[in-house]
């Protein structure tokens, strides 16, 4: 029960000197996430609106005081707009997009979000192939075990790429921090030896290149760091074998006309040098896959 | 085999009889309420039961409503906006019957259907209006499947209510039944938008040019706001290329509705709640008057399953723009328990949209659409712009909504708005193929007619072909909308041989986008899926783009062909398709009263008011116009004989697609009393010595570079005058000035601040009148 009103009362307050501005006042008490002065200014600048709303939050509570003109809008109405701040509420989820622009420290834990469950889209064809993965992970089959236990660090890093692609440094931070958890969580003796030893070889670059990004929103300094950790990551999943076919692209005007490559799972281009300047810069010089 | 809906039927007969009794004449409300709760049931599908009739009564009345906190009339169908959804099984016969109770005539429309003409629904022109007071029978067999819609094609009655969708059902053993879709659980969505302003009205002021929509948009894209984005030269070369401000949409509204309502949640289908990993089927319509819509949905990938209520195999994408008009069925995911995900709707102008929420639980929104980049829209114009008011395509061949212009708009796809001054890491995109391409430029898939394919061949039957070109061609300044410079009532039917095939190659030469439709038929778009090219009825062409479509004429009548921007419609953008030799319509007694009703639309004449009261005199003006005519008096009133009084009235007709030039005849009055041996000399020098003055006119009006109307005029009396002028610059969002100069020695300077609609506070200096400060009142 920690999420609910803790006083739906609706309360009358003519006669407060702070409230004289709005009529028809109701005030009512509901949660609101967030974690830190920040949010509590983002919070009330996003639901005060003159004479029609006032908040006031509270960040160790967590709760917020909401006063609005009954006649002029509605209590779902300054939740809404608190919520495309970026904060969860009582009524309203933050867009996904709105929540990951907000500062490190008001980035709150999302109670209220549920996980998605897994379904088969219309046309989706990937559910029997992931009954057969699974199937070759109860079995002996050594190349998938690779794969699973390699998977996380290539999924991290195409996210990585993707916010490179969308010019995101505060995203690419974050993905690049599932990058190193999923470095660091890699259990080394279930890989076999051809792919131990590239292991071994990239390992340290990698967590260095990680540790990079996640510490910088600088996007050219992530950029940087992004053309050497494509390169290792491409020794070690040429070696490993991917899943899924991937791409490894080129564009010959990144790193100041030197070109610099990526992996990607799309065979069509989007630039992580880039972003949006030059989105299609580029072309594949090589698709590695399963079957090679 | 043919049965009643046996429940419906003996309503209907209580109905009647409660009609029968006049002093029940209250309870009419109340029985229309239970006419639409039985109407509002869906024909159940019946396998193996064909030729079924189902019949369903519409009471089309009056109402007020209250979308803003205003009341203000509209019109309800069955007491509901939008109007109820019909449903019915291919096979069946559709019986409606349209009671008209209101004041004026109407009609309905079946969009997308196939029937015989005179159930069509375009009044004058496949049936006289349907009267107030009477009832009006449709029947006709339903011979296919999908998702349509039905609106009244009568007036701008659709703006205010009468829109609604119309679902045909397919057969269970339908050979094209397709398992995990077309049983899924389905709801009706339709998207409409409401203005605050009377329809009529809005035609009105969009024929005057009005900036009022842009004010409340705040997309005046002044002078001002140009050089705070550092786009001042941008604007000074759009008005050289004599461009108002450009927007992607005309009309502001007030509220964006889904299925009548901004907010709204779906909880459950079908008597079932929907929880996480239930898929929905929403069968969405464009009931809108003049709006696009994108969709867009928080809880993930949209697929397209169905267009203009024809099968196309499964698209994945994450937005689609629906055209006004279009229907589009599209399968979402609920993806997990205890939330409701967003489906938004935003007005292309994206200033406004209506949520519907899908699922049970705490509500996880989708962020709203940025606001569009008007400078960058501007800068593109000015590129595409040629001097004679011609688009150039600079050799890019475009079609079928791959290559979107007004990408250089989204900072979705091209970024956020860039800092004024900060242009130095910019790389030139300026030869990019891809650089108008929304899909090459992000990562976000965005619908385009290349992507829908049709799961069946839908080659047309061997035949001759007959191939017709037309430009979609118009004017924004005017206002004038028309298919190769003729609006409707200046062109002939296009006549059609029953059989033959027919090709049409349309490109859009103007400067807004067009849904073009076509009644009565579906045709295939040739979008490189051969055999498979996808069918539709309505084809949104953007500036520049070339589309080519065919269909065979299968079925005899007289077919529009038009602009579903409504509009655009009623401005005259359309077509009528004959077929030749065919049978009189019984609907139409007599054809030429008919045509002469339907060409009334377009020829209809503006009205537009301007006076203002100021402490130096009153001035204004007034004028009537339509599509090519213009016949304007202007009045300058001192307030003694000294400063005197005069009237110009001219009467022109504009030339040319652009309407840059209108020659005119003109009449002027005045009187002054002047001084003994006081006379006026102009720059030529002629004198004028006469206190009172009446003359005739000819002359000529041309709107020159930076939107300046060039006057030249000759009277009766040998005077020759050349005049220059411009009323509506714009200085700041609402702002704007005034200059006028001519060779009477003449000439006025002022400014105008905007306060409302109606009211602005102008002030100015006039060479005859001196310094002034008054009140404009401008209808």
């Amino acid at each position: 029960m920690k999420s609910i009103i803790l006083m739906a009362a609706v309360v009358l307050l003519p006669a407060m000197a702070c409230l004289s501005q709005i009529n028809n006042a109701i005030t009512e008490t509901v949660k609101v996430y967030g974690n830190c002065g920040m949010c509590e200014d983002a919070i009330e600048k996003a639901s005060n609106k003159k004479k029609i709303s006032t908040t006031n939050w509270s960040k160790d509570s967590k709760m917020a005081v909401i006063t609005y003109d009954s006649k002029k809008t509605t209590l779902d109405a300054v939740l809404k707009n608190i919520a495309l701040a970026g904060y969860d509420n009582q009524n309203f989820l933050a867009p996904d997009e709105a929540y990951n622009k907000l500062p490190e420290c008001c980035r709150y834990d999302r109670e209220k979000k549920q996980v998605a469950i897994m379904i088969q889209s219309v046309n989706d064809t990937t559910a029997p192939v992931q009954n057969q993965a699974s199937h070759q992970h109860g079995g002996m089959n050594k190349p998938a075990q690779e794969t699973n236990q390699l998977k996380a660090v290539f999924d991290s890093y195409f996210s990585l790429k993707d916010a490179l692609v969308k010019t995101d440094g505060s995203t690419a931070s974050l993905k690049a921090k599932d990058l190193q958890t999923a470095i660091n969580s890699v259990k080394m003796d279930k890989l076999s030896m051809d792919v131990h030893t590239a292991w071994m070889r990239v390992l340290n670059d990698l967590k260095e290149d990680a540790e990079h990004i996640n510490g910088t929103k600088d996007i050219a300094h992530q950029r940087d760091h992004f053309m050497s950790l494509s390169k290792n990551i491409y020794e070690l999943i040429k070696i490993a074998k991917p899943a899924e076919t991937v791409y490894y692209q080129f564009c010959p005007m990144a790193n100041n006309g030197k070109g610099a490559n990526w992996l990607s799972r799309e065979s069509g281009i989007k630039n992580p040098y880039y972003g949006s300047q030059m989105l299609a810069c580029g072309k594949t010089v090589e698709t590695i896959s399963q079957q090679q | 085999m043919v049965f009643y809906y046996a429940r419906l039927g003996s309503i209907n007969e209580i109905f009647e009889m409660v009609i029968q009794k006049p002093f029940c004449k209250k309870l009419l409300p109340l029985a229309a309420l239970l006419a639409l709760t039985i109407s509002d049931l869906p024909a159940q599908p019946v396998p193996g039961n064909p030729g079924k009739v189902v019949r369903y009564d519409l009471y089309v009345k009056d109402t007020m409503v209250n979308f803003t906190g205003k009341e203000k009339r509209a019109i309800a169908v069955n007491g509901q906006i939008p109007m109820p959804t019909l449903t019915f099984t291919e096979g069946d016969t559709a019986e409606i019957y349209v009671h008209n109770l209101l004041k004026e005539e109407t009609s309905l429309h079946w969009h997308g259907l196939f029937l015989p003409n005179k159930e069509d629904g375009v009044p004058n022109l496949t049936q006289m209006p349907i009267k107030p007071g009477t009832t009006h029978l449709y029947r006709f067999p339903v011979i296919q499947h999908g998702t349509h819609w039905y609106h009244s094609h009568s007036g701008l009655q659709e703006q205010i209510g009468m829109y609604g969708n119309f679902v045909m059902l397919k057969r269970r053993e339908d050979r094209t039944f397709r398992k995990g879709i077309d049983d899924l659980p389905s709801v009706p969505v339709v998207l409409s938008e409401w203005t605050d302003y009377k329809p009529e009205n809005v035609h009105r002021m969009l024929h005057n040019a009005t900036d009022w929509f842009a004010l409340k948009k705040n997309a005046v894209q002044s002078y001002a706001e140009a050089a705070k984005a550092g786009h001042f030269k941008t604007k000074l070369k759009n008005e050289w290329k004599r461009m108002l401000a450009m927007d992607v949409s005309d009309v502001y509204y007030d509220k964006i509705l889904m299925n009548g309502k901004s907010e709204s949640v779906i909880k459950e289908v079908d008597g079932k709640t929907l929880k996480g990993g239930d898929k929905l089927r929403l069968r969405i319509s464009n009931g809108g008057a003049s709006s696009y819509f994108w969709l867009r949905y928080a809880g993930g990938k949209i697929t397209v399953v169905a267009n203009d209520g024809n099968d196309v195999e499964p698209a994945e994408v994450d937005r689609l723009i629906i055209a006004v008009s279009e229907t589009y069925d599209i399968v979402v995911t609920v993806p997990a328990d205890s939330t409701a995900y967003e489906l938004l709707a935003t007005t292309e102008d994206r200033t406004n949209a209506g949520s519907l929420y899908i699922g049970n639980g705490i509500r996880q929104l989708i962020s709203p659409m940025p606001r569009l980049k008007y400078f960058e829209g501007m800068k593109m114009m000015n590129d595409m712009m040629k001097m004679n008011g011609e688009l150039d395509d600079m050799g890019m061949n475009m079609s079928l909504n791959q290559m979107d212009m007004n990408v250089v708009m989204y900072p979705e796809i091209t970024g956020e708005e860039k800092k004024k001054g900060s242009h130095k890491n910019e790389i030139d995109m300026s030869n990019d193929p891809n650089r108008y391409n929304a899909n090459a430029l992000a990562d976000i898939v965005t619908l385009n007619y290349a992507m829908l394919k049709s799961p069946e061949k839908t080659t047309l039957p061997d035949a001759p072909v007959k191939v017709l070109k037309f430009e979609l061609t118009g004017n924004m300044n005017r206002y004038v909308w028309s298919m190769d410079n003729r609006v409707v009532s200046e062109a002939d039917k296009i006549l059609v041989k029953k059989g033959e095939n027919l090709r049409l190659i349309i490109y859009n030469g103007s400067m807004m986008r067009h849904p073009m439709h076509l009644h009565g038929h579906d045709f295939r778009v040739l979008n490189g899926h051969g055999e498979y090219a996808p069918l539709k009825n309505i084809i949104d062409i953007m500036p520049m783009e070339t589309d080519t479509l065919e269909f065979n004429a299968n079925v005899e009548g007289d077919w529009f062909f038009h602009c579903h921007i409504l509009y655009h419609m009623m401005s005259g953008m359309g077509r009528v398709f004959s077929y030749q030799n065919q049978q009189p319509n019984p609907l139409i007694p007599n054809p030429r009263l008919a045509q002469r009703k339907l060409f009334a639309d377009d020829r209809e004449m503006h009205f537009m008011f301007q006076n203002d009261v100021a402490t130096n005199g009153n001035d204004g003006e007034m004028m009537v116009q339509n599509t090519r005519w213009s016949i304007g008096s202007e009045w300058r009133l001192g307030y003694n004989n000294h400063h005197g009084y005069e009237t110009e009235t001219h009467i022109g007709r504009y030339l040319g697609k652009m309407q840059w030039l209108m020659p005119f005849v003109g009449f002027d009055w005045r009187y002054r009393k002047m001084g003994i041996d006081e006379h006026e000399k102009n720059l030529f020098g002629q004198t004028n010595t006469k206190d009172s003055r009446a003359v005739i006119s000819v002359g000529i009006n041309y709107t020159l570079p930076m939107l300046v109307r060039f006057q030249s005029e000759i009277f009766t009396d040998g005077i020759v005058r050349l005049q220059l002028m411009r009323e509506d610059i714009p200085v700041t969002k609402r702002l704007r000035f005034a200059f006028m100069v001519n060779t009477d020695k003449e000439y006025m300077a002022g400014l105008n601040y905007i306060f409302t609609r109606n009211f602005s506070v102008r002030t100015h200096y006039d060479s005859d009148m001196g310094f002034g400060v008054g009140l404009t009142f401008t209808y």
